[in-house]
């Protein structure tokens, strides 16, 4: 039996020590699919905990024949789906709070220069910003296969769905991001300012 | 333009041959659509893992006692509304049968006393019939049926007790 199995085991029988062991080895990678689907560190943060907190509570359902990365990515992943999708009706009212109390928050026009501000956070992260406008189970998807390498047998188990409609959805979401890399490419080109030489 | 080889050569990643990976770059280079579904490939893949704000074991434990507290108060007011609901029902319904009671006991009295009465002269011709029943049954039936009968129950039992194994366990998954 390996560490992590032994953690897990003792969760079961309620040890809360053992739990925070998985949380400590586990936060990073439920964190960023969090982040990657919701695309904001506050509400990642809270759907970050909100998985822990629905693991710990079904714990004693875990199945031990799957690996228990999957079993919390997929709790992770269904809670972002919902979560967005519950997001799409509030999407009307920019002031509007959601079911847990969260604004959300568009870029403050009475900064010095919201535009430019705007524009920096686009370069920083490209790939965010086009996942933004994918299907919520699609970005789950790309995001369990582009960042932590899951084959489409594992993505389908995760996201309760069958390996082709897994292979039809990636397909799908790639062909989008390409067609979104193709529109946003001429945008994220930095202007050239005067005098300044065309090679750069 | 067709696209085809070449898109699901990207779109699978699957390992290509050095003819086909020539073919594959002269077509990216005069195709816009596969060189944005290549470029969009190689940034996917060149992704970082974004880690949460220092504290976050400490913030989920916080959390954790939290939900405990309020779980905690939500059993003990689910309790209260139960007992309270119960009580007034059960007031409720049995308010007019309390009032006849209050009101003349020597009635209920005799009343409940004749019912014990008949329980009591009902369970003892039960038990002269089955006496009699036990004595007279056995002679007819021949000692091989009496077998199967035993069998056919034990293998009941054993059904149930499988059943109930089975059923009480614990779903698997979430």
């Amino acid at each position: 039996m390996n560490e992590e199995s032994a953690w897990v085991s003792q969760a079961q029988q309620g040890s809360d020590e053992a739990f925070t062991r998985l949380v400590e080895t586990y936060q990073t990678p439920v964190y960023n699919l969090c982040y990657r689907m919701l695309g904001e560190p506050d509400l990642a943060e809270d759907a970050a905990q909100e998985t822990f907190l629905r693991a710990f509570q079904h714990i004693r359902r875990y199945d031990e024949k799957r690996p228990f990365a999957t079993w919390l990515l997929s709790i992770a992943a269904h809670y972002c789906i919902d979560r967005l999708r519950k997001r799409k009706f509030a999407m009307f009212s920019i002031d509007e709070e959601d079911d847990d109390g969260n604004t959300y928050e568009l870029p403050d026009p009475s900064s010095p220069d919201p535009e430019a501000e705007s524009m920096k956070g686009e370069t920083r992260d490209r790939v965010q910003a086009m996942l933004k406008d994918l299907d919520e189970t699609d970005r789950a998807a790309i995001i369990m296969r582009y960042w932590y390498d899951y084959s489409e047998a594992e993505i389908a188990d995760s996201l309760r769905l069958t390996v082709s409609a897994v292979k039809s959805r990636l397909h799908r979401a790639r062909k989008e991001l390409a067609g979104l890399w193709q529109e946003e490419k001429p945008r994220s080109k930095p202007e050239r300012r005067p005098h300044e030489s065309p090679a750069f | 333009m067709n696209h085809r080889p070449f898109e699901d050569w990207l779109l699978n990643n699957q390992p290509l041959t050095p003819t086909e990976k020539l073919d594959l770059d002269a077509h990216v280079r005069a195709c816009p659509h596969c060189a944005a579904l290549a470029e969009s490939g190689i940034e996917l893949r060149s992704v970082r893992m974004v880690p949460p704000a220092p504290g976050f074991t400490v913030r989920f434990q916080q959390r954790l006692a939290a939900q405990r507290i309020a779980e905690r108060r939500r059993r003990l007011w689910g309790l209260v509304v139960l007992l309270v609901g119960g009580g007034a029902l059960l007031l409720w319904l049995t308010a007019p049968f309390l009032l006849a009671l209050i009101s003349s006991p020597a009635q209920w009295i005799t009343l409940v006393i004749g019912y014990l009465l008949f329980i009591l002269t009902s369970m003892q011709t039960l038990g002269e019939i089955m006496l009699v029943f036990l004595r007279v049954v056995p002679g007819f039936i021949p000692p091989f049926v009496w077998m199967v009968i035993v069998s056919a129950l034990a293998g009941l039992g054993l059904l149930w007790t499988v059943s109930i194994w089975r059923f009480g366990r614990f779903q698997r998954g979430v």
